[in-house]
This record gives structure tokens, C-alpha cells and sequence, in this order.
């Protein structure tokens, strides 16, 4: 990344979008915002990773789910419940098989609020970095 | 103590640790680089055990605002503070966009030197926090399972599959 240009500047640009994102988040708090907090007890399990990321392929029913895990059924219907709750995926209730289906939307907003957390000292530090250099400049030019 | 999930970040500095103390201690020098890309305004620094750092950092629409108190000051080696987001009076408060976030966090930054740069740790952990505080920091912690690349880089492709 280091090596090209353009690539740095829409890192960057990118920084400061989700930076922005998260800041109106925390102060302007919109609509349900307590349901990060379930969001990422629900993310804190990496069976239940593991069953979003099985997810994001294409739906699939509790049977579907348990064979790769080598769990029970019911141990995956535990873990659907949590997600569910969580509003990580939904299931379909007119079906016998009740397939679940991956939500995108909460998953995108634990995203970015990771990521801006992260970025929060990762862009400061780099900005901490550029004081630095130019302090010694100074420094050197006063001598 | 050992239980009470931290945040973690190193990073090598190509200058002497009492520069980079500096810029921890120093008002015009701090607000140049905390918060990245916004505006950072320095209402009060009193950088000694029981001084306090008030902090506002202006965006677009609004600003955030942060109070620390330190609680350590041992120059150019050590720096440990408690911070906590509050509303412009100063007064902490809940993190809005979540609430079980802690409400104090103790962040705490060493300076080493290193050849002729200085070796910057910090470390970002609840501090006199809630059951439901630790958890939730526990959560996003685990979330980043070790390392925040790794975690986000799974949150990442579960994304870019959708």
C-alpha cells in the first residue's frame, strides 16, 4: 500500500468518511443504537462467525448449518437465536425449513464502528508521526 | 486485574522520547495531531497527577467532547490517564451510540527509547467499570480476536461476499 499514491489517498479518504460516519453515530444518536451492543455479544463467538460467513453464501437451513460445524441441531438453533436477536440474520417463518438469511445492515454498522474506533489512533498517530518530522525540521533549522 | 480486556497499539517513532512526550504534554503540539482529520481545540491542559486535559474536537455537524484526568506523570517515560467522553459542559456521559461502552477508559502510554526513535506503547482498558462495561468491551475486543486486522479482515469478507 505504501508504495502507490493513489491508493494511500483513498485509504485516506475512506478514513475520514467512516471517522465522520462514526462521530454522527456516537453524538447525534440515531434510531436504536443499543442494538450494537447485542450485535457484537452476538459477533464475540466464532461459531456464530463462522455461521455468518457460511451465510453470506446463500441461505441455508439449520440441517444445512450443523453438518460443517458437527454440531446438533439444537446447538445451531442456540446460536441462529442469538444472531437473530442480534438482527444479524433473519429467518423465514412461512417455510418448513425456516431457512436463516444473512442481515447486512447490522453487520455494517459494527463494521464501521470498529473501524473508526481503529482509525481513531491509527490516523492520529500518523498525524503524531508528521508533528514529529516537522519538529526536528525546526529543531535542525534553529541550530 | 489480568481478566479486564486492554486494547493494545505500539508504533516506533523516528525521534527522541522527550519529543514525543512533547507532544502528549504540550497544548499547541497535541492538538495538531489527536483526532484525525478534525479539528481539535485544547480548552485546558494541566498535564500533573489530579490535572485535567479538556478536549473538543470539531466536525461538520457538531463536536465531541472529552475530559482526562491524569492519574500518573513521570516525563519522558510514562503517561496514565482516565478519559471519558462528555457533553459540552463537561459532564461525562454514556456513549450514545453505545451504551454499555465504558464510561471511563484508563489509557495508559509509555515512551522507550530505541536507538535514536522511541517506542510509543499504549494501552486502553475499562477502567472501574461495570459488569455490563467490561462485557462490552470484552465483546469488541474479542470481536478483533487478538488483533483488530484479523478480526476486521473476517467482518471484511463476510461484507464482500453479500
Amino acid at each position: 500500500m505504501r508504495c502507490r499514491r493513489g491508493r494511500v489517498k483513498e485509504d485516506l479518504t475512506r478514513r475520514l468518511f467512516l471517522y465522520n460516519h462514526m462521530v454522527m453515530q456516537m453524538t447525534l444518536s440515531s434510531a436504536s443504537p443499543s442494538d450494537l451492543d447485542a450485535v457484537f455479544a452476538a459477533l464475540a463467538d466464532p461459531t456464530r462467525r463462522a455461521i455468518l460467513a457460511r451465510l453470506s453464501d446463500g441461505q441455508a437451513s439449520v440441517n444445512e448449518l450443523a453438518e460443517p460445524f458437527e454440531m446438533s441441531q439444537p446447538a445451531v438453533s442456540k446460536h441462529l437465536k442469538v444472531l437473530e436477536r442480534a438482527g444479524l440474520i433473519s429467518r423465514d417463518v412461512d417455510r418448513q425449513r425456516r431457512p436463516a438469511k444473512l442481515e447486512a445492515a447490522p453487520l455494517a454498522a459494527a463494521v464501521q464502528w470498529l473501524e473508526a474506533f481503529r482509525m481513531f489512533w491509527e490516523g492520529s498517530l500518523d498525524q503524531l508521526d508528521v508533528l514529529l518530522a516537522t519538529m526536528a525540521q525546526d529543531g535542525k533549522g534553529d541550530s | 486485574m489480568a481478566d479486564i480486556p486492554t486494547y493494545e497499539l505500539e508504533r516506533l517513532f523516528a525521534a527522541p522520547p522527550e519529543s514525543v512526550w512533547r507532544t502528549w504534554t504540550e497544548a499547541d503540539l497535541l492538538a495538531r495531531w489527536y483526532g484525525p482529520g478534525v479539528e481539535t481545540v485544547i480548552h485546558k491542559l494541566d498535564v500533573r497527577p489530579g490535572g485535567e486535559w479538556l478536549n473538543e474536537m470539531r466536525m461538520t455537524v457538531q463536536s465531541g467532547y472529552q475530559r482526562a484526568e491524569y492519574l500518573e506523570v513521570q516525563p519522558p517515560t510514562r503517561l496514565v490517564m482516565v478519559q471519558s467522553n462528555t457533553d459540552a459542559d463537561w459532564n461525562i456521559v454514556a456513549n450514545p451510540g453505545m451504551p454499555d461502552w465504558p464510561r471511563a477508559m484508563l489509557l495508559e502510554v509509555t515512551f522507550e527509547a530505541v536507538g535514536e526513535g522511541t517506542q510509543m506503547r499504549l494501552v486502553w482498558s475499562p477502567h472501574e467499570a461495570s459488569e455490563a462495561e467490561l462485557a462490552c468491551f470484552a465483546g469488541v475486543m474479542a470481536q478483533m480476536g487478538g488483533g483488530w486486522e484479523s478480526g476486521m479482515a473476517i467482518l471484511e469478507e463476510v461484507l464482500a461476499s453479500l
